[in-house]
């Protein structure tokens, strides 16, 4: 047994954020017995908005983008079919089976998980609410292009939501056409390529029909939290070696398992899909300290999902596929 | 130098899937024959050989008379006839001629056949030489099996390229037990195939009995029902999701068979095809339901063998309902169609909603 338990279930980024960021968290705790002030609030969407290269009235705060898809489908599935891929962000496909009266959903299937658009844009013949993470989770494909955003949007009685949880990894944003379309938005998160999982920062970048139907949703942010993201956003420089970092890592851990044999698909996530034919994969894994994905309520057997962690988490994962794949020849 | 190929095809395999008896073990190939059954290898065998591609690289044995030779001959694969048989033949031909084509230096084997087939094979040859099962029979829910005739033609020309092999499973399938409406099985044996995973169907896996997975069917049930009309035949495919759909109607459902509604009432029991083609004479508005093998995905082809290319053509593709768990939808990288007839599999190929849960959808890829 590893002395100690390796997690890659979560997508999180291993490394800590800067030691000003924790510092800033570290004063938040002064204002433990407050509220978030709204000046500071306000504070954040500005540093929001510039780096997202929009005007700030664009952009909605949250507790954790996923808390904000939740809020978005609570808020605008009523009179509208709910379409999304599968397999997707479980905890989406789980607010939408609790609050969405009518659901579709388009599989991708293996091989390639590719997502055909026609197949999409030929739901959409009545009111909608389509909602893609992009890249998808947890293939780590990029489903959409501007392309077929335009064609998805074209059609006013659709509200598109792309999920850009991992667009530092990705590089791929369609933030740029928010303004000029109403009916798109996008959310967002800290947890990832700020490093900040723990302190659940979530944003969206909404199109005029988001932000008049959510006009009313106004969410208080943690004060460590606030002071971190805050701090963070000042010198975003950093993301860039967190995100170099993890796709070199990534690249190596790919090609380290394509040698052994395992079947990895490309990613532009800070994560890989596996195909392996061990069963059991997950417990096994587990049993020896290191916690991957379990993929099985959302896809056939034999995939798990792997985070990218540092350099030594990575080699122990490595070396503990090669063991169970020994055990199980 | 070429490869030394045997070919053995049992000739009454799947001749008791039109006409409803799930099978062709013992005394029941001559019941099937009564109901006026057709022999359903044929077809199969010729696709197979017409899909092989590397044919100049290989040296062709096969089983005599209606066990290979016939269906070879018109080929343009020279051949050379292994054995002899009566003019009956049995489990005991296959068993036979298999040990002897091995022991003769076959290389690969490849049979025509169902579940039965591939357990006579198994005890006949164990894991001496690997083999390509090509899918005739009523029940095909072993893993061995290719998923289509085409598939298997393609499994035989990896096998020539040098393709490593693999174990897959044999499933012993009760067949008195599936004509009771029970579907009983456990694992008989294991044989050598081609690594290529994409040709090979996943075995059957069983239905889940999950709170979330009961809770599903009635969510189905309820949906499916509440959409029907009074004046459309529904005819309802096998499957423990489909009987959820009678349980909510108050009707019986054949487990392992296809029964007909129409009105809230059962117009037609564990039918076979002549049935169902008669019923649909008589009703102009008509739809089938059907559920996907958990496992493999099949619609149409394994286990319902009843719907037959003639049924689906009738009915039409936009008449064709899928219904089944999340669970096990989920769990599937496709659906599958293997009618035996491959301008209806082709027809039927695309995407296709699944009703997966209520007022809820999901477009799944339907692959042939």
């Amino acid at each position: 047994m590893l002395r100690e338990t390796i997690k890659l279930d979560m997508n999180e980024v291993p490394y800590l954020p800067p030691h000003e960021v924790m510092e800033a968290a570290h004063r938040g705790l002064s204002r433990l017995n407050r509220y978030s002030d709204p000046q500071d609030l306000e504070r954040l969407r500005e540093l929001l908005a510039d780096y997202s290269r929009v005007p700030e009235g664009h952009i909605i705060l949250s507790p954790g983008s996923d808390l904000l898809l939740r809020e978005m489908i609570h808020t605008l599935a009523e009179g509208r079919k709910v379409i999304m891929v599968s397999p997707s962000f479980f905890p989406t496909v789980q607010a939408a089976k609790q609050l969405a009266t009518e659901r579709l959903s388009i599989r991708l299937s293996p091989p390639t998980f590719d997502l055909n658009l026609d197949l999409l844009v030929n739901a959409l013949a009545e009111p909608s609410l389509v909602i893609i993470d992009n890249p998808n989770n947890p293939t780590g494909d990029t489903l959409l292009d501007r392309r077929a955003v335009e064609a998805l949007i074209e059609n006013p009685d659709v509200l598109l939501v792309i999920d850009e949880a991992y667009y530092e990894f990705s590089g791929l944003t369609f933030a740029d056409m928010v303004q000029s379309c109403p009916n798109l938005g996008i959310t967002r998160t800290l947890d990832k390529a700020f490093s900040l999982a723990g302190a659940r920062v979530g944003y969206a970048i909404a199109g005029k029909a988001f932000l008049d139907a959510l006009s009313s949703f106004y969410a208080f942010l943690p004060q460590c939290s606030l002071y971190a993201a805050i701090e963070a956003l000042k010198n975003p420089g950093y993301i860039t070696r967190n995100v170099q970092r993890v796709i070199e890592e990534r690249d190596r851990v790919r090609r380290t398992l394509d040698q052994l044999g395992a079947h990895v698909y490309q990613s532009n996530a800070n994560f890989l899909l596996v195909r392996t034919e061990i069963p059991d994969a997950v417990s096994k894994l587990a049993e020896i300290g290191i916690l991957v994905s379990d993929l099985s309520n959302q896809m056939p057997p034999g995939f798990i999902r792997v985070s990218i962690g540092t350099r030594e988490e990575n080699d122990a994962f490595i070396s503990g596929y090669v063991r169970i794949r020994e055990a199980y020849e | 130098m070429k490869r030394a190929i045997g070919l053995i095809v049992n000739p009454v395999a799947g001749m008791g899937g039109s006409v409803g008896l799930k099978g062709t073990d013992g005394e029941i190939y001559k019941r099937a024959l009564e109901l006026g059954a057709k022999p359903v290898v044929p077809k199969r065998t010729k696709d197979l050989l017409f899909h092989i591609q590397n044919r100049d690289d290989i040296t062709l044995f096969v089983a005599p008379g209606n066990m290979g030779e016939e269906y070879v001959k018109g080929s343009d694969i020279p051949f050379t006839v292994i054995g002899t048989v009566g003019r009956e033949t049995s489990a005991e031909d296959t068993k036979r001629i298999s040990d002897e084509m091995v022991n003769g230096g076959v290389e690969l084997l490849i049979f025509v056949g169902g579940d039965g087939t591939a357990r006579d094979i198994c005890d006949a040859i164990n894991s001496k030489v690997p083999i390509v099962a090509v899918p005739a029979g009523v029940k095909v829910f072993s893993s061995v099996f290719a998923v289509s005739a085409r598939a298997a033609g393609e499994m035989v020309d990896a096998f020539v390229e040098g393709s490593d092999v693999t174990e897959e499973e044999v499933l012993d399938i009760d067949e008195d037990a599936f004509r009771e409406d029970r579907l009983a099985s456990r694992l008989h044996g294991y044989l050598l195939v081609p690594s290529v995973r994409t040709f090979l169907q996943p075995g059957k896996v069983a239905s889940s009995v999950s709170r979330s997975s009961v809770e599903s069917k009635q969510e189905i049930a309820a949906y499916v029902v509440e959409e029907m009309d009074g004046e459309t035949l529904y005819l309802l495919g096998p499957g423990t999701t489909l009987r959820g759909i009678t349980d909510e109607m108050g009707l019986p459902k054949t487990l392992l068979g296809v029964d007909a509604v129409l009105e809230g009432k059962l117009v037609g029991k564990d039918l076979n095809e002549k049935g169902i083609l008669g019923l649909l004479r008589k009703y102009e508005r008509r739809k089938i339901i059907v559920t996907p093998i958990g496992g493999n995905g099949f619609i149409f082809g394994r286990g319902s063998k009843q719907l037959t290319p003639e049924v689906i053509r009738r009915v039409g593709n936009e008449s064709i309902m899928v219904v089944g768990t999340k669970d096990k939808v989920t769990q599937l990288e496709c659906l599958r169609v293997d009618t035996g007839d491959f301008e209806v599999d082709e027809l039927l190929s695309g995407y296709i909603e699944v009703t997966v849960g209520y007022r809820e959808g999901m477009m799944v890829e339907v692959r042939c």
